[in-house]
This record gives C-alpha cells, structure tokens and sequence, in this order.
C-alpha cells in the first residue's frame, strides 16, 4: 500500500476525485449562502447570484424576527450552560478517577447507565418539574440540565485517569489536599482537555432544538434552532429570507470550527478509540 | 473527600435525570394528561393500546428505514478514510469538507436541504429532469419517498464523524504490517479487506451501536423538516413520543412508548456487549 499511496500517478488523481466529493458534500453550503444574496427571482433559476442582494440579511437582523435577540439568548443559555458543565464535570470527573470512597463504582455505574435513558423518556417529568420549580418557558429550563453533563464526566474522568500519579504524589507528600491537587496541579494539565469538552459542549447546547422546543414557548425568548424554524413556519416562501437566516445560524459554528478543529477533531477521535 | 467532588454534579444528575427518570418509569402505567388533574392507575392499559396502535407499528417501520442511514454512512465513511489516510494531498482541507455537515447547525441544514430537494422546481430535481429523468420523485412531500430523502440528509451529516474515527483507528495500524503483506505479493484490495477491514472492526463495531443508538435518539432533523409527515410517514418512535406528549398531551402513554424506544436501545447495547467478544477480530 506504501509504494502506490506515495506515488503521484495514484495521489494526483484520488486527490481530484475526492475534491469533487468534497465538493458536493459542502454543495449545500455554497447554495445557501448564494441563494442568501439573490431576489426571489432568481431562486431556483441561477446559481450564482446576478448582483449581491443585501437586503435578505438585512431583513433577519433588523425584522420583526430580530435574529439580534435569539443570538442573545443563544449566546446566554450556551455561554453560561458551558461554564457550568466544564467547572461540574471537572470536579466530578477528578472525584472519579482520583480518589477511592466506598460505592465510587457502583456510582459510576448509575452514571453511564443513564447515558442510555433516550431524551425522550425523561421530557415529560422534566416538563412537570419544570412546572414546579417556575422555570418552564425561561432559559433556566436549558441552562440548569445543561450544567450537568454525563459524557462530560466522562471523557474527563478519562483525562485524569491518564495524568501519571507521581506528579501529584509529591505534592501530597508536602500536605497538599485534594482540593489543592486538583486546582493547582491537575486542572492546568486539563487544559487542552477542557478545552475540548468546551468546544463539544458549546456547539451541543448552541444547536439544541429539541429541549428549547419543549420547554420555551415565548417567541421573545427563542433560541437560534427555535427562532429559524419560527420564521420558516411564518415565511415560508420568502427562500432567500430563510437562506440566510440559515446562513446566520450556521456560520458561527463553521467559524469555531475553524479555530477549534484540532480540539474537536482529537477529542471526537480519542473518545471512540479509546472508550 | 470524594463526595465533595461529586455531590454538585451527583445533585445535579439526580434531579434532571435520575428522578425524572424513575418518575417516567411510573407515569408508563397511568393515564395522566397534561389537561386533567385526576390520574389514576391504568395497569397494563398503556401496554395493551401499543399492541394495537397502527401508529406505533408505523414508527416502528419509519425507525427500520432511518437506521438504514448508519451502515450506509459507515461504508462510505470507511472508503473516503481509505484513501485521505495515505494517498491524497490537502488531506486537512478535504478533512475538513466531509466534516463541516457535522459541525454546522442541525436545524439550520434541514433547512437548506428543504429547498434542495424542493419538488417542482428545486435544484436537485432540476437536474435530474436535466439529465432526462421525465417524473423526478417528490421527496419530503411523497409519503413513499419521505423517509429515505430524510436518509440522504442524515447520511450526509454523519458521514464525516464517521470517516474522523476511521482515521484515527487507520492510523493505529501498523505500516509494517502492511507491508508484509505486500513483500508476499497481496494485492491492495486483498489487503483492505483482508487485513485493514478486520482491524478496524472494532471501530466499525463501536460505530455502528453507537449510530444505531445515536440515530433512535434523534428526532431534530425530522421535525424541522417534515414534522412527521407528509401523514405520519416519517414519524420515527422518538418523534412519536414527542407528539403523543407534546402534541396530544397523552403523557402517560407517551411515557410507555418512550420506555418501549428504552428497551430497544437496551437490547442494543447488550448485543454490544456480547457482540464485541465474539464478532470483533483484532
């Protein structure tokens, strides 16, 4: 395989061929954002747009659907949502792998047995809660289960699994405790972990649709999913409207993708490797 | 001591998850409604209204079809991480094109793909009515054509974190031992299937539970696109629950239907377990 794969007789052309592939799988990108800059005109007539057409963005972000404000409240449901998960399950997750108490297994156990519970088993007594704890229909009814992460817990016990035990043994020796250990010594190694678990998490609660449709109605607190699918329901032939509001809803994670990709890329791999 | 690390996020599972999931466990045999105060136990009522409910059997159906999107998405995942593993250039930039549907919006790209695959004048059929196809399908708006249109969508969003982990189980394969193979005269297709395709069936294995569980789990992509329909032709089991919970506000059957969606996803996992010590070749 190392003979034929070095050589660019076979190189060039399995080079050409998989642009082409890659081509069509970003196809529905570039059609979106093309389409975003047409008149209605000239929807499903060209591909390309025969002059830049603004005013579809400019539509989105100034209309009665002001994309101003479900950004807002995407941006404080996920920010503060992200914060939380990361600090929980850091904690948790050094709990877990560092030290020994009685029932930490079986424990653990609950923990990833609940990874198998569908969503939609436990929609409808988080709607009853919800209710009763006077926090359906605000952005609490995200941001609180989205502190707690299980696949957050995780992937970080794995981390700190992996964080060799002499490093923090010595400072034990010395009289630090766990608390100690764990900020000082164990969370600045996390780092690139962390960071990881961020940009997953983030990009999770940023394109949650299923629990801001169940659990939001007021249109003033929508989110970015919510907000989109609430102008296509209402404007349903406006295609270039939807084109880019899609556009807006889109770009920002093609944009921490970009900055993100080694982060997202090595975690997404080591977690399936090694799990 | 090790309680103090766990109890903020042990609080935090017990209440949105554990409770409610125990509370859920219960509801399966009541009759609650949202609209009606007086719940009383039903029994096995719930059980037996599924056995009969044409609706269930039908998202049963719709599920079968959509879960046909993983092994699909895991084939082609495994042969464009063939050949970006070794022998292409701007192995990052094409990378990066195969993942960006997993990473950009879901909702967002339903969208984009309703327009696509727009019936009458949408580009996809305009060019199969290019390339001479008289009556191109209807897609989302065809009950017969729904769920497998609602397939290539999902394939094309899957299809790049499948092809990353392929890549990176690749890259776990020793270039000797390939080339031992080679030194004795094997051909490059024998190799792939011979020898690359069972050391990666571990990954091949993992990925395809994990799809399978992933895939049931999921109803975002469908409700966006087609909220079920056209009819209930594209109704999958979970987005059934939603609908009984949500839309008809029969919660205690819902709850049944979602335990049921449980129990699936259980006898999953358990071939899991079973599976990866019988049928995994290292």
């Amino acid at each position: 395989m190392s003979d034929s794969a070095g050589n660019p007789k076979v190189k060039l052309p399995a080079t050409i061929a998989m642009l082409v592939a890659g081509v069509f799988m970003i196809l529905p990108f570039l059609w979106m954002i093309s389409t975003s800059f047409q008149t209605p005109s000239e929807v499903f007539v060209r591909w390309l747009p025969s002059r830049l057409d603004w005013s579809n963005h400019v539509r989105i972000w100034t209309g009665s659907y002001s994309f101003v404000s479900y950004y807002l409240n995407s941006l404080k449901v996920s920010v503060i949502g992200t914060i939380g998960a990361v600090f929980m399950s850091s904690l948790a997750a050094y709990g877990f792998a560092r030290i020994e108490f009685k029932g930490r297994d079986a424990l653990f156990l609950v923990y990833l047995s609940m990874m198998m519970i569908p969503p939609q088993v436990i929609f409808v007594p988080k709607f009853i809660l919800f209710n009763w704890m006077h926090i359906y229909n605000t952005h609490w009814a995200l941001i609180l289960p989205g502190m707690f992460s299980i696949f957050g817990v995780f992937m970080l016990r794995q981390f700190f699994m992996g964080v060799p035990k002499e490093i923090t043994e010595s400072a034990f020796i010395d009289g630090a405790g766990h608390f100690k250990i764990f900020s000082r010594l164990n969370l600045p190694l996390a780092k690139p972990a962390l960071a990881t678990f961020a940009i997953i998490d983030f990009s999770w609660q940023w394109n949650d649709y299923e629990n801001a449709l169940v659990f939001l109605t007021s249109p003033k607190l929508y989110t970015i999913p919510l907000g989109l699918q609430n102008f296509i329901l209402e404007n349903n032939v406006d295609y270039n409207g939807m084109m880019a509001a899609a556009s807006a809803a889109i770009l920002p994670m093609i944009a921490i993708f970009l900055i993100g990709q080694k982060y997202i890329i090595q975690g997404i791999s080591s977690s399936a490797v090694k799990g | 001591m090790g309680y103090a690390f766990i109890l903020p996020n042990m609080l935090g599972i017990l209440l949105f998850f554990i409770l409610p999931a125990l509370f859920s466990f219960g509801l399966m045999f009541t009759d609650y409604q949202f609209s009606n105060p007086n719940v009383s136990f039903t029994g096995l009522d719930n059980f037996r209204r599924l056995f009969h409910d044409e609706q269930f059997y039908g998202a049963i159906r719709h599920t079968a079809i959509f879960l046909l999107s993983v092994p699909v998405s895991l084939v082609l995942a495994f042969a464009t991480a063939l050949v970006l593993n070794r022998s292409v250039y701007l192995k990052g930039l094409l990378r990066g094109m195969f993942f960006l549907p997993y990473v950009s919006s879901g909702v967002a790209v339903a969208f984009v793909w309703m327009l696509l695959f727009q019936p009458t004048n949408g580009p996809i059929n305009e060019i199969l009515r290019g390339i001479g196809v008289a009556s191109p399908p209807g897609w989302f708006a065809d009950p017969d054509t729904a769920m497998y249109a609602i397939d290539v969508v999902q394939i094309w969003f899957m299809l790049g974190y499948n092809m990353i982990i392929y890549l990176a189980a690749l890259q776990e394969i020793s270039p000797e031992q390939l080339e031992a193979a080679r030194i004795d005269g094997a051909r490059t297709r024998t190799i792939t299937w011979r020898i690359v395709w069972p050391l990666v069936s571990p990954t091949t294995f993992l990925l395809l539970v994990t799809g399978l569980i992933m895939t049931m789990k999921s109803f975002a992509l469908i409700q966006a696109i087609t909220q079920g329909g056209p009819g209930s032709s594209t109704t999958i089991l979970s987005l059934y629950v939603y609908k009984t919970a949500f839309s008809y506000y029969e919660m205690g059957y819902a709850s049944t239907i979602s335990w049921f969606l449980f129990a699936v996803i259980m006898a999953v996992t358990v071939v899991q377990w079973i599976g990866q010590k019988r049928w995994v070749h290292y």
